[in-house]
């Protein structure tokens, strides 16, 4: 009999390691709250470093899930997990030899930080509002119109005790200087400043793009965070930030507010954890048995973590993570084989 | 009679090096109040506000009528002690006087008047005054051990803890405990060998006579009464430079806060009297949230008071505060903790530094008018949520305002202050005076209780009616300018400490809130409210230790079952809002939420 390993999350890892599961002789299910497969990815425009479309990633994935008859469960929540299955919103119950955590994170809601004004005027949108706006191929201000000056704020929910997130969440410097290079190849007379506290460029090729974004695309890097921005009356949006590099306080009026949204723990990951008697690190993210070889593996036998469940992650990161896990379970099926 | 055994001589060497030092430190006080304090008593010593405060030491100073409100167990330990050893004192004297005439008998004579005259010659109210002084020694007595219990197991008392004490008081407590005990042994075998004494002391001497022989009650007479006196003695040195002046300096500090002298920014002469008033009694560590959210435990006002007081006070002492006000609201002494806060601050910190305030010439660019002024404050600009719903509101009552700090406005010098840079507050309290001046606004508009407390106090805004947006909402509604939808939404609110305690205002945000919703109160509100833990007066403790405030006060608000958080400052709704499971809201926000807006 094949032996059957639950899923929980249908997103770029999980389904990466449903692929890497079935390969090797085990019958994977995927679980995914959301209707549709593809998690976070699916609202993502292009990828960096490359600008590859998130979709020439996204889309393979999906086509083999459904070329390999993989079983998908979606638009249902999963409640407890175990080592031997887990238990469905509604009580319904799936057994497996092993279950595989994929779920992923939560966007920061840029609403908590009332001071950028999200939510509140026009013309502040978060990275990920950028990339929607830039699949529906229209990046316009409220009125209709084209910005003309441009800010992206860093670390909106990352590296900020104030709301509680004192982690970094890795991906959102890179992103910042993707999509201000974006945003320039739509708005060449536009002016676009990255508002940073660290430039943290850590993969390959990161570096040598934050170079190109200054040299080729002059665009303006401002260490300093905004501290406030208020509307003013014209409809523009007037900011307040500090030059801590000459140590000057700085005002600024701009069309459009970027605001590069963390990535956070899921706020299920607690409930999760107690029903499997797994560890939450404190910064809410799932706690992994150790961060060198152990990173897929949880502290209790049988269940394993793949992608940004344990930590923020890029793409990459993911996928390669998604690999390991699948490779642990195999090893841990093939321990306890009945 | 010359009233005199060697055994009083240290109770007279106590009690005039107490006089003496009493004497010099009052002195010395007095001479160094500045001379408007000065004026201030040259105007008021001949009027009524004397007589208020006679009767005002007579209700604090022996029946400590607030600290019975506080905490009724203590109020009878200190009642009893106070009262008790007046009376003591008071009958002795009239005993004395009704024995032996008008005539002149030296201090000890009457303290150990049972030594001197065991039995008198005059049987006639013998029995009364016998009876009165056992009745008040009973009292006595059961007040100390009450306070024995106290140190013991202080939780019996109703006090989670009790102040931790220095060497001086420990030794004049000591002296304190064994004074009346010893008095009690002391007259009991003098009944013992005399005869006399009521239902205490004649008893315990009757039972002493039957078991003892006379000469050991002989040899027992006289050293009970050395150590009775040498315990009065020593309490009598140690007093002075103890928690126990405070019995004293109590009477003089109630007299000088009638005659309107108060503890300033800066600091002075007056502050001695409140700062050596402290009792130590240690009623303000229990509301303090440091100590009950923190475990902060040498932070409070008793510790603050008491290391000003010996000179040893360090600025991560003084800052290390909320300032919330929670401890004032409760001391039985009426001390003005936070002003004595501000101005060690103050002392300790403020070095004025004129260059770096040279931007504030030329940056005026202030436009428009209107007889209100709207003073957003820096935090409320950090909640722009507050500040739409703000112009909303204007704009609904129909009312022209002046944007007081979007264009030229600085910040409102409250921060400053509150970490002791007077000097630099003065000049942002200038400006912003100036600034409110030159545009004739006649009404002051702020959405933050930080500024408002610091406009009320420290500018002079005659003729500019400096309202909270709570008070100016709440006159809007009633005045039927602003008209607004009432649901049945739930709300509970949050009372900030700036705005309550700080400004004594409670109900308008509370008829506000009710014009649009219901309300439900959480455990602790109004005088009593917790603090959001944000305090911008403490500099010592960090994020994590904000947020555990937070928390905990949260969880009282979310208990109410209300839908929304409300309060009044964006400071505590930045706090609240992180650590919520509800949702926050300023009560702008939630008046503006319902304004009907055809009816106008």
């Amino acid at each position: 009999m094949k032996r059957r390993v639950v899923i929980v999350g249908g997103g770029a890892a999980g389904m990466a390691t449903a692929l890497g599961l079935e390969s090797r002789g085990v019958e994977p299910v995927i679980v995914e709250r959301d209707t549709e497969m593809g998690g976070k990815v699916r609202n993502w425009h292009k990828l960096f470093p490359t600008f590859t479309p998130a979709s020439e990633i996204l889309d393979p994935l999906r086509r083999s899930i459904a070329e390999r008859n993989i079983e998908c469960r979606t638009g249902v929540a999963v409640e407890t997990v175990a080592s031997d299955g887990v238990t469905l919103a509604g009580g319904e119950r799936m057994a497996a030899d092993a279950v595989v955590m994929a779920t992923g994170f939560t966007l920061f809601d840029a609403r908590r930080k009332q001071e950028y004004g999200y939510g509140i005027y026009d013309n502040v949108v978060t990275s990920a509002d950028l990339e929607q706006m830039m699949n529906s191929g229209r990046v316009r201000l409220a009125d209709g119109s084209m910005p003309r000056r441009i800010a992206i704020l860093h670390c909106v929910g990352s590296r900020d005790e104030k709301v509680c997130q004192s982690h970094c969440s890795k991906v959102c410097c890179i992103t910042g200087v993707k999509q201000a290079i974006e945003l320039k190849k739509m708005f060449p007379e536009a002016d676009v400043f990255n508002f940073y506290m660290d430039i943290r460029m850590f993969g390959p090729g990161y570096e040598e793009l934050y170079r190109e974004a200054q040299q080729s695309y002059n665009i303006h890097f401002v260490r300093g965070r905004i501290s406030e921005a208020s509307p003013m009356i014209n409809g523009r949006i007037q900011i307040k930030a500090e030059d801590t590099l000459t140590g000057r306080p700085l005002k600024m009026s701009i069309d459009m507010l970027v605001l590069m949204v963390g990535m956070r723990a899921n706020d299920d990951n607690g409930l999760l954890a107690a029903s499997a008697s797994l560890d939450v690190a404190p910064n809410g993210f799932m706690q992994s048995r150790d961060p060198f070889t152990g990173a897929v593996r949880s502290p209790r036998e049988g269940i394993f973590y793949a992608g940004a469940v344990t930590a923020p992650k890029s793409l990459a990161d993911t996928l390669a993570e998604a690999a390991l896990a699948a490779d642990a379970v195999v090893d841990y099926l093939n321990r306890t084989q009945r | 009679m010359t009233f005199f055994a060697p055994f009083t001589l240290p109770f007279i060497i106590g009690a005039a090096v107490m006089a003496a030092v009493l004497v010099a430190k009052y002195t010395l006080w007095t001479i160094h109040l500045p001379a408007e304090d000065k004026r201030l008593i040259r105007r008021n010593m001949f009027s009524a506000k004397s007589l208020a405060a006679v009767w005002e030491v007579v209700r604090e100073s022996l029946l400590h009528v607030r600290i019975w409100r506080v905490n009724p167990m203590l109020g009878y330990m200190h009642s009893s002690l106070a009262l008790g050893w007046f009376l003591l004192i008071a009958i002795g004297w009239i005993e004395t006087v009704a024995y032996l005439g008008w005539g002149w008998v030296p201090l000890q004579g009457h303290v150990f008047f049972k030594y001197f005259m065991p039995v008198n010659g005059i049987a006639e109210h013998k029995a009364g005054f016998e009876f009165a002084m056992d009745l008040m020694l009973t009292v006595v007595l059961s007040g100390v051990a009450l306070a024995w219990i106290k140190r013991m197991r202080s939780r019996l008392m109703g006090m989670r803890r009790t102040t931790r004490h220095v060497a001086f008081d420990r030794i004049a407590l000591s002296a304190l405990w064994f004074v009346f005990p010893l008095r009690y042994v002391a007259e009991s075998i003098t009944c013992a060998i005399y005869g006399g004494g009521s239902f205490l002391t004649g008893t315990t001497g009757k039972l002493l006579g039957e078991h003892l022989d006379s000469a050991t009650l002989d040899a027992l007479s006289e050293p009970a009464w050395w150590l009775y006196s040498i315990a009065l003695g020593v309490f009598f040195v140690a007093m002075p430079f103890s928690r126990y002046m405070h019995i004293f300096t109590e009477i003089p500090l109630i007299f000088l806060r009638r005659y309107k002298l108060a503890p300033s920014v800066e600091e002075k002469s007056y502050d001695n009297f409140e700062v050596e008033a402290c009792s130590r009694c240690g009623i303000c560590i229990d509301p303090c949230q440091l100590q009950a959210d923190l475990g902060i435990d040498d932070v409070q006002s008793v510790y603050f008071l008491r290391d000003r007081r010996y000179n040893m006070l360090k600025l991560a002492t003084a800052n290390n505060c909320l300032m919330c006000g929670r401890c004032q609201t409760q001391c039985p002494v009426g001390i003005n903790l936070n002003t004595l806060r501000l101005n060690s601050r103050a002392k300790l910190r403020n070095i004025p530094n004129e260059g770096r305030y040279g931007y504030l010439a030329g940056l005026d660019r202030s436009t428009g008018e209107g007889r209100t002024g709207y003073f957003a404050g820096c935090m409320t600009t950090l909640t722009p949520r507050t500040l739409a719903a703000m112009n909303a509101i204007f704009e609904a009552a129909g009312d022209d305002v002046w944007r007081a700090d979007s264009d030229g406005g600085v910040c409102c010098g409250r921060p400053l202050m509150l970490s002791g840079e007077t000097a630099a507050a003065r000049k942002m309290i200038d400006y912003n005076t100036g600034l409110f001046r030159r545009h004739g606004i006649t009404r002051l508009v702020t959405s933050c209780p930080i500024c408002l407390k610091v406009f009320r106090e420290q500018y002079d805004l005659d003729g500019i009616e400096v309202l909270h947006h709570s008070e100016y909402i709440c006159r809007m509604i009633e005045s039927g300018r602003l008209h607004v939808d009432r649901s049945d939404e739930l709300y509970t609110y949050h009372d900030p400490c700036e705005l309550g305690r700080g400004c004594d205002i409670y109900d308008e945000p509370r008829r506000a809130i009710e014009a649009v919703g219901r309300l439900a109160e959480p455990e602790h509100n109004r005088r009593n409210s917790l603090c959001c833990g944000a305090s911008l007066a403490n500099t010592v403790i960090d994020d994590k230790q904000q947020r555990r405030i937070a928390q905990r006060m949260a969880a009282e608000l979310e208990a109410t079952g209300a839908g929304t958080i409300v309060t009044a400052c964006p400071l505590c709704h930045k706090s609240i809002e992180r650590v919520a499971d509800c949702g926050t809201m300023d009560l702008a926000e939630v008046v503006a939420k319902n304004i009907l807006r055809d009816k106008r």
